[in-house]
């Protein structure tokens, strides 16, 4: 059985696994760079803290 | 309006408009997102050729459009900090460059998935194909570049140019399929390539959401640039300092 095939039973039928594929690897790539860009954040405001407070 | 513009190349104002801009993209982008998932999903009917598989295109075209939009403000922005010395606009070319780099693996992988049931093919070597691919490689030289320095200053200056100098690639990518025979189709927007409304709607909303995403993410990642790099200034330690994780 291959995998169009297995996915079948979704929506768009011999499409499906395509179009979900597509969709699926979208969606993995926008929430890997929010979440990327939003721990670099956190990060470096916790390193700066760090440093503040070591100086002081 | 241009007095606002001035006085971002100050970085603390830079940073505040940032933290302030957050919020305005991020909700708006979830649902303009959602309504067009929907759109693109639900609403929108089947292709007379294609069927369902069509509808990676809602993905497909608005990623493609933003991964040569992002590097059009790379490189005009690399620019402007070149010949200006505005550093906040050396800030907003080094965080779009791996922005770009998403859009453009995103674009590369739907038409991929796309090709496959289409043309029975993941991968041909066509001009439009080709020339996108050239544009990923160009990010992560970008990318490289910029992160080869120590030096911040040096480091924008050097990548800037290579940004520069990649933007003969643009008009190739836009033109590749009129000045060569490719096999991927010609354009979808614009040109009568998709007529039913609803299609249009639909690619229209999820290309907004894109527009939010990347203004959303620039608006973070901007804000993390310039805390290293102004990382010695007063204001830096207040707002560090008083922030609360």
């Amino acid at each position: 059985m291959t995998m169009v095939e297995y996915f079948s039973f979704l929506p768009y039928g011999k499409y499906a696994f395509y179009v979900w594929l597509a969709y699926g690897v979208s969606a993995i790539t926008v929430i890997a760079l929010f979440i990327n860009a939003k721990r670099n954040h956190t990060r470096t405001v916790l390193s700066l803290k760090n440093k503040f407070s070591i100086n002081q | 309006m241009w007095k606002w513009i001035q006085r971002q190349a100050s970085p603390k104002v830079f940073f505040e408009t940032c933290s302030r801009l957050t919020p305005w993209f991020f909700w708006p982008f979830i649902s303009l997102l959602l309504i067009g998932l929907y759109w693109s999903l639900v609403i929108s009917p089947a292709d007379y050729q294609q069927g369902d598989g069509y509808r990676i295109i809602f993905i497909h075209v608005p990623s493609a459009i933003l991964s040569m939009m992002i590097y059009a403000i790379m490189a005009i922005a690399g620019g402007i900090g070149l010949i200006w010395q505005i550093k906040m606009a050396e800030v907003v070319a080094k965080v779009s460059a791996p922005i770009g780099a998403g859009f453009t693996i995103i674009a590369l992988a739907t038409g991929a998935i796309w090709g496959k049931p289409m043309w029975g093919a993941w991968w041909v070597w066509d001009a439009r194909l080709t020339s996108e691919l050239i544009l990923l490689f160009l990010y992560l030289a970008y990318m490289s570049l910029n992160s080869a320095f120590d030096n911040p200053r040096t480091a924008a200056k050097s990548s800037s140019i290579l940004a520069i100098v990649g933007l003969i690639n643009l008009p190739i990518i836009h033109y590749s399929v009129k000045w060569w025979n490719t096999l991927h189709q010609g354009y979808s927007v614009g040109t009568g390539g998709l007529k039913d409304p609803d299609m249009q709607i639909a690619l229209g909303i999820m290309f907004l959401a894109s527009i939010f995403l990347y203004v959303l993410l620039v608006s973070i990642k901007a804000r993390t640039e310039v805390l290293i790099r102004e990382q010695n200034s007063r204001w830096v330690k207040e707002e560090v300092v008083g922030v609360e994780l």
